[in-house]
């Protein structure tokens, strides 16, 4: 086999190859024989046929059609180890020459990835910008502990305020007519959570136990039922009860009861060491992200369109994987937020160019720097992975390999390392 | 004397004849009132080779219907004919 590159324009590639004749005789015997055992001539059973019957039978054009799907796929993946090439689609085939006798030659034209200019990236400057973490967000967060604590204490006497919970009965009426819906018995309802339509909430508080409120409001006009959307409405409600949240105190026995500390001096340290050491992998993770915008930005590649449309797939394969789990298909989920596929997509459009660019300078890098993953690399992730699955490293190591899922696994560990490694060179401030 | 190209009216292709030809023997649907002789020349004569034995049959025409009426495909001869060794009829190879 023969081949010759040449490049026809920015990223795309024509191959030209020259496959033997005898190569080619050889498809041809194996496409008569797939063909002969549907054909049937008189005279013959099925499969019995002479090969010059059945070429006349079907016409030459049509074995050779069949030889070509057998010798053009194994001369073109043989084409593409031999001269290195990278392809990111299925190539265009065009036949030169196929005539008995004589070698077979077809070109292959096909887009390749495109070549990255590098820029600089080694000794990025980057700033590491950490949360300072005070005392008030040690509060902040002592506060929560303490909402989430709280406890609910029925109210018999006085008016209800903003943040109680009251257990209420209501009625909706629109141009006093009941509607669908608008009904609901001991619902509660914390005031001032925004769960029921602006102005109702409001209009609840102050309300004591046993007493009947007329509440007037006004639907909004972007209301999910288009029947009520702008329409004014009044409900009746009978508050039935109120409960108001009870915090603790802010003592060491508070302390105990919602963590394993003994005093409340010990849970302030542990919950500034943990947002202490949240903060730094943040910092961390954005000094990453920083190092690589800025890599990318110092370089330039031309991103294919393909490319982006193959990652846009992806990216919705996942999302549709990701509403399975929840019970949804893709379908489904369209129909509820009234998109329809092409709107999704080009949405998705952005940040998948921007991921791919991202892939592709990183890639590039880490070809420059001959940055490989090694095999135990691959073990420790494949263990790693294993482990969430529970499977074993072995089984699962090679359910990856049968679904081809290795070596994006493998592309993903050059990437993880070439990000090390931009860090390792970086200066960070 | 009956014209060779009447004698022959058209080979036969079928896995036996296929076969025969291995043997170096060649089939024909013949004029059923051809004789051997008859055939033998026509072969010679027209494919310009020569000929050291022929076999004949006849078939007889199967009966077939179409709805209420009965009728039956014509009767024919069969020749095969066998060639000297080395000899060939080039244009019967692989039909």
């Amino acid at each position: 086999m023969k081949v010759n590159m040449e490049k026809i324009e920015k990223n795309m590639v024509a191959l030209e190859i020259e496959v033997e004749q005898s190569k080619l005789e050889e498809a041809m015997e194996k496409a008569y024989k797939k063909i002969v055992k549907k054909v049937s001539i008189p005279g013959f059973r099925k499969g019995k046929a002479p090969r010059v019957l059945v070429e006349n039978h079907v016409g030459k054009d049509y074995i050779n059609e069949e030889a070509l799907d057998f010798v053009v796929p194994e001369a073109y993946f043989e084409a593409i180890k031999e001269t290195e090439i990278e392809p990111i689609d299925k190539p265009k085939v065009d036949i030169v020459q196929l005539e008995d006798g004589k070698p077979f030659i077809f070109k292959a034209t096909v887009e390749v990835k495109p070549e990255v200019e590098l820029g600089e990236y080694i000794g990025i400057e980057v700033e590491r910008k950490e949360d300072l973490i005070t005392d008030a967000d040690v509060e902040a967060e002592l506060e929560r502990l303490r909402n989430r604590h709280a406890q609910l204490v029925n109210i018999e006497e006085g008016a209800s305020e903003e943040k109680d919970t009251v257990v209420i009965d209501f009625e909706g009426f629109v141009d006093d007519v009941a509607f669908q819906g608008g009904t609901g018995t001991d619902y509660s309802l914390e005031l001032g959570s925004g769960t029921f339509i602006p102005g109702f909430e409001e209009q609840v508080v102050g309300a004591k136990v046993g007493e009947v409120r007329d509440v007037n409001v006004k639907f909004p006009e972007d209301y999910h039922s288009t029947e009520l959307a702008g329409k004014d409405a009044v409900f009746k409600v009978t508050v039935k009860g109120i409960k108001r949240k009870e915090l603790a105190d802010l003592d060491d026995e508070f302390a105990k009861d919602v963590s394993e500390f003994e005093t409340l001096e010990e849970l302030k340290n542990d919950i500034m060491n943990r947002l202490k050491e949240a903060a730094g992998k943040q910092a961390a993770a954005r000094v990453k992200d920083e190092l690589v915008e800025k890599v990318v930005e110092n370089s330039s590649v031309e991103v294919p369109d393909i490319m982006v449309d193959q990652k846009v797939d992806n990216m919705l394969q996942s999302f549709s994987q990701r509403l399975g789990m929840q019970g949804l298909s893709l379908e489904d989920y369209l129909k509820h937020t009234n998109n329809d596929i092409d709107t999704v997509r080009s949405e998705y459009r952005s940040s998948a160019e921007k991921a791919v660019r991202v892939d592709l300078i990183l890639e590039a890098i880490a070809a420059k720097e001959n940055i490989e993953a090694a095999e135990e690399e691959v073990d420790t992730k494949v263990a790693e992975m294993a482990k969430n699955y529970n499977s074993e490293p072995d089984v699962f190591k090679q359910w990856l390999e049968s679904g081809g899922n290795l070596e994006p696994l493998k592309k993903s560990i050059v990437i993880d390392k070439t990000v090390e490694l931009l860090e390792e060179k970086a200066v960070v401030k | 004397m009956r014209n060779p190209r009447d004698v022959l009216k058209k080979p036969i292709v079928s896995e036996r004849s296929m076969g025969l030809m291995e043997q170096n023997k060649y089939s024909f649907y013949v004029e059923p009132k051809a004789n051997k002789i008859e055939i033998k020349n026509a072969v010679e004569e027209l494919f310009k080779v020569t000929v050291t034995g022929v076999n004949t049959m006849n078939v007889k025409g199967k009966a077939k219907r179409v709805g209420k009426h009965t009728g039956r495909t014509s009767d024919r001869k069969k020749a095969i004919v066998t060639l000297k060794q080395g000899d060939k009829i080039e244009i019967m190879e692989g039909m």
